[in-house]
């Protein structure tokens, strides 16, 4: 058919309607992306916002950021602008094709300096920027953080000026002093990940066989939130966790709770048949420093030898923590984990610290987790799935626990502060 | 209706559908094989269903006349290719795969040929037929086989010389090649038949040095250190080896990950991590996820560390698997670095299984004849 014939088709007959009609959608569909896009920047709960700079680091990105948006933007803008006028004044409408010529020098050689020099001023402060994040001088500060599938562990080292005499582990929430030059360590136990606390830096990969170095520093304390951006797997997604910022004061606090001895639960309570129970069942998997057999022995658990990255969260002091299942769920109720998120500064600190009490527990979210932890979160639990990992579990596979033992099992967690 | 392209093409699609059927029963439904089987099957139906739409081009069947084939050595390789297709069932896997390379390869010739031949009565738009279809697979192909032998053979003839003449005969190799090159391009008129000459005598040349090198055998160093065996220091004994690693530091895989180095100097005994300003006397790591301790003697006599490890199942090192010596779990181990001189460094990787709550002693890093030193390796 030729290009006349098509063109009456369109002019008369049905298809003049599906063209104005699929231009009105086009223009609604158009609408409606540009005004999501709107809608989006106005959201106020948004705790992983980059724009949002609650430290020096992210600050430093942020103040790059900022000028290279406005930069990017304005040539976008320009060149979208252009490109409309062009489609829009040139567009078909029967007239003759203008005469075809080839080759401008000056303004091919300008349309090129010009982007060269922006990209140049670009380049220059972003090295700079790069370098000064990469600093690792006058740390204050050292924590060890090993990623695996799909949950984040915490080592503090023994570092005297801050009251830690013996290495502290916890996992899901990173505890640290606020106004303080915190150096991460980063490394993986199985697949690459990713550490991203967007309010207080950058992206730092964590690579098995590597230590990578990532420094924070919150100005105030509070939660920042973050996610692993590096896909590693089924429950990627659900790889989250939690930079808390102390002050000074409140973080020795912390320390020096970390570091207490264990307390067996009182004999005759539900809490110590839920020992019995997690000694029975979990600890296969979870250590809890201090925790002793009936027999008198440490209870040491070996997730070596039952699970695939060789490592499962230290639950020794569970309940100071707000979240679990790789910062997966909130160990609080919602009302009081506002209470906490939305603490003023001044008072959040003693809010952190009182951890998790009975009646603030989640306990739907636990028990539930208990219950059938890949049902909850999905972790390739299937026993028929482990030949390629011999047998070990990669995450918490479902312990097939009775309600009963849930229960005990709740009370014994809550003891663990 | 049936004739010799869609015969074929329809017995390939029904070997493939057997295979696919096969595999999804006997291996693994969920395979990647499974998906590679899947795909061929459905791009076999795909072209044995074009070859019906096209109806073979409506060509007649003509019988073939003998005078318009020659001799083919297809069917000998082919033979060749079973031969050792079958002896690798029994003898050693890489025979039965490239049996099966050579089997399929002779085929596909075999069957190209045999086409060819019957394609029209004139024997040099046949042969003209067969290079057009074959000869954009067949010259990557020996190009690919020729350069992979040269590049063999001058591996065979680096590992046969010492270290210092291999880096000669790398600059010198490389020179030629830089010389010949630019020869080709500076005159571009010499004939093929000199340059396809040079060339020839070149791989030649190279591939005859591969032929002495693999006669003469790997040189003395690599030998030895073969023999001693990677991880033989570990007995922790009065050996000492020539061969090691001098400059640990200066491997990528070594200077990315460490966990501390560890230097003695001056009888003192300290750890350096990354990330502290001040040296350590305790070192914390992750559990269960493999560390590297990097040695540094400055001191004047020739010094080893030694890990203490607990017991086997506490920590382990690599090569404990086929360590006969470990395989009592419960029995207590150590491990170390070798004997170095003054000014030398070497690393040491370790796994540590268990915290170090259940251990009755400490993880420990220590420098026999060293009294009084040692650092604490701390496992949360």
């Amino acid at each position: 058919m030729n290009h006349e014939g098509t063109k009456e088709m369109v002019k008369g007959g049905g298809f003049s309607v599906i063209r104005v009609m699929s231009r009105r959608v086009f223009t609604r569909a158009t609408g409606a992306v540009a005004a999501l896009f709107v809608l989006g920047s106005c959201a106020t709960d948004a705790p992983q916002d980059t724009w949002q700079p609650k430290g020096p680091n992210a600050e430093m990105i942020d103040d790059l950021q900022q000028p290279i948006f406005a930069v990017a933007g304005i040539i976008g803008i320009i060149v979208f602008a252009a490109i409309v006028y062009v489609t829009w004044h040139y567009k078909d409408r029967g007239q003759p094709i203008p005469e075809q010529t080839h080759g401008k020098p000056a303004l091919e050689i300008t349309l090129t300096v010009i982007p060269a020099l922006i990209l140049a001023v670009v380049g220059v402060f972003t090295v700079r920027a790069i370098f000064d994040l990469a600093r690792t001088d006058a740390t204050e500060l050292v924590i060890n953080v090993t990623g695996q599938q799909w949950w984040w562990e915490y080592d503090y080292p023994v570092q005297n000026e801050w009251g830690i005499t013996q290495p502290i582990i916890t996992s899901g929430q990173l505890v640290m002093p606020a106004g303080t030059k915190v150096l991460l360590r980063e490394t993986s136990r199985d697949v690459i990940h990713s550490y991203w606390i967007p309010a207080l830096n950058g992206k730092r990969d964590a690579v098995p066989g590597r230590i990578h170095t990532l420094r924070l520093e919150a100005d105030e304390p509070g939660i920042y939130a973050g996610q692993c951006t590096e896909f590693c797997g089924l429950s990627h997604a659900n790889m989250r966790m939690e930079a808390v910022a102390l002050s000074k004061d409140d973080f020795a606090k912390w320390v020096a709770n970390q570091q207490a001895a264990y307390k067996t639960p009182a004999e005759g309570t539900l809490a110590k048949e839920g020992e019995s129970v997690f000694l029975n069942q979990c600890v296969r998997c979870h250590q809890v420093s201090g925790l002793k057999r009936p027999d008198g022995t440490l209870a040491i658990a070996a997730p070596d030898e039952n699970v695939w990255s060789g490592a499962a969260p230290n639950l020794s002091k569970l309940m100071t923590r707000n979240t679990f299942a790789g910062a997966m769920f909130d160990l609080l109720r919602d009302d009081c984990r506002d209470d906490v998120w939305k603490a003023e500064s001044a008072e959040f600190g003693a809010k952190y610290l009182a951890g998790v009490s009975e009646t603030c527990l989640n306990v739907s979210d636990i028990r539930a987790w208990l219950r059938n932890a890949p049902a909850a979160k999905p972790m390739y639990a299937n026993p028929a799935l482990l030949a390629e990992t011999n047998g070990k579990y990669r995450g918490m596979p479902n312990l097939g626990l009775s309600e009963s033992d849930i229960d005990k099992l709740v009370a014994y967690l809550l003891t663990l502060k | 209706m049936f004739k010799v392209g869609s015969k074929l093409f329809l017995g390939l699609t029904g070997f493939a559908a057997v295979n696919l059927v096969a595999y999804v029963i006997f291996v693994e439904r969920l395979a990647i094989g499974g998906v590679a089987l899947s795909i061929v099957f459905a791009a076999l139906v795909g072209l044995t269903a074009a070859i019906f739409l096209i109806n073979e081009g409506d060509s007649e069947v003509q019988p073939r006349d003998a005078s318009l084939t020659r001799a083919s050595m297809w069917p000998l390789v082919t033979a060749v290719g079973l031969v050792l297709f079958v002896l690798g069932l029994v003898v050693a896997q890489v025979y039965f795969i490239f049996g099966i390379v050579v089997v399929l390869a002779a085929l596909a010739e075999w069957m190209v040929q045999a086409w060819s031949e019957s394609a029209s009565d004139d024997v040099a738009h046949n042969e003209s037929a067969r290079r057009r279809l074959l000869h954009p697979i067949e010259f990557p192909a020996i190009a690919t086989l020729g350069l992979g032998v040269v590049i063999f053979s001058f591996s065979r003839i680096m590992l046969a010389i010492s270290k210092s003449a291999g880096a000669v005969a790398f600059v010198v190799a490389a020179s030629l090649v830089l010389l010949v090159g630019s020869l080709f391009a500076l005159r571009p008129a010499l004939k093929p038949a000199l340059v396809g000459g040079i060339c020839v005598i070149g791989a030649v040349g190279i591939i005859a040095g591969g032929v002495a090198g693999t006669g003469a055998g790997l040189r003395a160093e690599l030998v030895e250190a073969a023999e001693e065996g990677h991880y033989t220091h570990r007995v922790c004994g009065p050996e000492k080896s020539k061969y090691f690693d001098k400059k640990a530091m200066k491997t990528l895989s070594l200077r990315s990950n460490v966990a501390a180095v560890i230097e003695l100097r001056g009888g003192k005994l300290t750890a350096e991590v990354y990330g502290f300003s001040r040296a350590q006397d305790t070192i914390s790591v992750p559990r269960a996820n493999p560390v590297t301790f990097i040695f540094r003697n400055f001191d004047d006599a020739e010094r080893r560390m030694v890990a203490s490890l607990g017991t086997a199942r506490a920590a382990s090192v690599p090569g404990d698997d086929e360590d006969e010596s470990h395989s009592d779990k419960s029995a207590k181990h150590e491990t170390c670095t070798q004997l170095i001189p003054q000014g030398a460094e070497q690393g040491l990787t370790i796994t540590y299984n268990k915290p170090s709550i259940a251990q009755e002693e400490p993880f420990t890093l220590s420098v026999p004849g060293v009294d009084g030193q040692s650092i604490e390796v701390l496992v949360p």
